[in-house]
């Protein structure tokens, strides 16, 4: 019951999101051609839902996918700095002044997606000498990561002039603003991919939750899986983030909630993972435009405003267990 | 059936199998002291262990067998299951021994169903069905990793300790299974529990810090075993019969 009010809320607030934010539109404004609401409803708020829903499909799902491969509910590609990494490419591509388009793509994003990928690759490479510590090594190694990508940042901040500062800033917070079809298309592309690639591989993942030696001996060449996975959702989020910037702790809360509300086998999960995640988003998005009529608040910080306590709650139960 | 050729393990500085060479044809218990690397040299047998030598599994070295070849031909039951995502039903658990089977990528086939639910029907745990795997007891739980392991199809079977955690019931209960499994299946025992290991009634291999030695019957007299575990034994009775 409390299962069906819960999605029965989110996707109200789904269809209702569009019409939602510093200018409140009705069916009628809308269906009137070229005017001013028109254009800010196809324009501007569907693509921006269609970006929400996608993004959040991708954190989730990332969330999901980190959080089995490594049998840790705090790994996401957020607590293990590939998020950071992204940031610190963006900072570094807006640091040097860099505007040029290749393949329409900004150099910002393309910065921002090499530092998320290169992130991953250091953290494969750092992981085989920390191997027999096991997971929370790992997790360490992601922190200590984030911390020096962010000294390096604040490095960026100081040498960078006022305008390039406050361009960082609003990227570092996490934005969900798109203008036009062509950024939430691509990210819709890249979300229905991920959510296609995990569940080819969802009988792996259903060994691989279970444990690492139960894969290894239904025969699942578990390191060859474990990198595919991990690099193809590093991608994905190398994406979303070096468009939207950091959105921290929806991979790590959704994947959560789902479990709770249907503690099943992790291949029953994965469809409803992506779809909660995807509302979800759109219902912060959506909270983070009508909370203040002057302006929105950037989404990253309404998760983390939501997300930071849940964080301490599941180390906390963590510990119980 | 199964040959090793120097085989060797070290955890770090520590040695823990040396030089271990044998041939065994059929069934073996393997028995000896804590530490002495039964478990692991198990695990090396399953592909979980890294070492130096070679393992043999009919005439084929073990490890240029591909991880699903390897699961066809042979199957490891631990003594506990570690499980991280307790969610899984016992009937999915089970399921999963047919993975190295799988032909279809996105679905188990009927056949598969089928041989799940009879090898749950054979082993009595039915009703179980539908329990989270996190919610069993000891006893549910090897009885699980059985009939998993018999869905599983391979012609080997490693049992690792699987009394070691269970009551005198349920362990009658186990060993009476392992015993009818030796008519269909080669079975490899580890256990500390010589009544098991006599009851079961295989070639034994005993192990200890520099020392492998296989054994008959006569490992189970007590002169021989108050050489060997430095205790004094009086006549082992055969309590599981």
């Amino acid at each position: 019951m409390l299962k069906n009010i819960l999605w029965l809320v989110l996707v109200v607030l789904f269809f209702i999101s569009p019409f939602m934010g510093a200018v409140d539109l009705s069916l009628e404004q809308i269906l009137k051609h070229n005017s001013m609401n028109a254009t800010i409803f196809y324009d501007l708020r569907l693509p921006r839902v269609l970006f929400a829903f996608f993004a959040g499909t991708i954190l989730s799902l990332s969330g999901l996918l980190f959080q089995t491969l490594f049998r840790n509910a705090l790994m996401t590609p957020y607590t293990l700095g590939i998020s950071s990494g992204a940031v610190l490419g963006a900072g570094i591509a807006i640091k040097l002044g860099l505007s040029t388009l290749v393949f329409g793509i900004g150099a910002i994003s393309i910065f921002g997606f090499f530092g998320a990928l290169l992130t991953v690759f250091l953290l494969i490479y750092l992981a085989q000498f920390i191997r027999s510590s096991g997971e929370e090594a790992l997790l360490l190694l992601g922190i200590a990561l984030s911390l020096f990508y962010t000294s390096v940042l604040m490095v960026v901040f100081y040498l960078g002039s006022a305008i390039q500062n406050d361009m960082l800033i609003r990227f570092t917070m996490g934005s969900l603003s798109v203008i036009g079809w062509k950024y939430p298309i691509g990210v819709a592309v890249v979300g229905i991919l991920l959510a296609l690639f995990i569940y080819r591989y969802k009988f792996e993942l259903q060994l691989l939750s279970i444990s690492q030696d139960q894969a290894k001996l239904k025969g699942v060449d578990t390191k060859r899986v474990t990198l595919i996975l991990l690099v193809v959702s590093s991608l994905a989020i190398g994406v979303l983030v070096s468009i939207s910037g950091p959105i921290g702790f929806v991979g790590l809360i959704v994947p959560h909630i789902i479990q709770k509300l249907y503690p099943s086998n992790v291949s029953r999960r994965i469809i409803k993972t992506a779809l909660f995640g995807g509302l979800f988003l759109v219902a912060c998005d959506t909270l983070s435009r009508t909370l203040q009529t002057q302006s929105e608040l950037p989404i990253g910080i309404i998760t983390a405003i939501i997300g930071g306590p849940f964080f301490i709650y599941l180390i906390i139960s963590n510990a119980k267990k | 059936m199964i040959k090793l050729h120097k085989l060797s393990v070290r955890f770090g500085k520590k040695k823990v199998l040396q030089n271990l060479s044998f041939e065994i044809e059929g069934h073996l218990t393997i028995v000896g002291a804590n530490g002495s690397g039964k478990s692991t040299l198990a695990k090396c047998l399953a592909g979980l262990n890294s070492y130096s030598g070679t393992i043999e599994i009919q005439n084929i070295n073990a490890a240029k067998i591909p991880a699903k070849e390897r699961a066809k031909l042979l199957c490891y039951i631990p003594t506990k299951l570690e499980v991280y995502d307790a969610f899984i039903t016992v009937e999915e658990f089970v399921l999963l021994g047919r993975f190295p089977h799988k032909e279809s990528l996105f679905d188990y086939s009927q056949k598969d169903r089928e041989i799940v639910r009879t090898m749950m029907e054979f082993l009595k745990i039915t009703h179980l069905a539908k329990q989270q795997i996190g919610e069993l007891s000891s006893g549910e739980q090897q009885l699980t990793l059985i009939a998993q392991a018999l869905t599983q199809q391979s012609k080997i079977i490693i049992f690792d300790e699987p009394t070691a955690n269970l009551d005198p019931k349920n362990s009658k209960i186990i060993a009476q299974h392992i015993k009818e499994l030796q008519k269909s299946h080669t079975v490899i025992l580890i256990t500390h529990d010589l009544h098991l290991a006599a009851f079961i009634g295989s070639q034994i291999l005993f192990l200890d810090d520099t020392t492998a030695a296989l054994y008959g019957d006569e490992f189970f007299d007590d002169d021989v075993l108050e050489r060997l575990y430095g205790v004094a034994f009086h006549a082992l009775a055969v309590k599981y019969a």
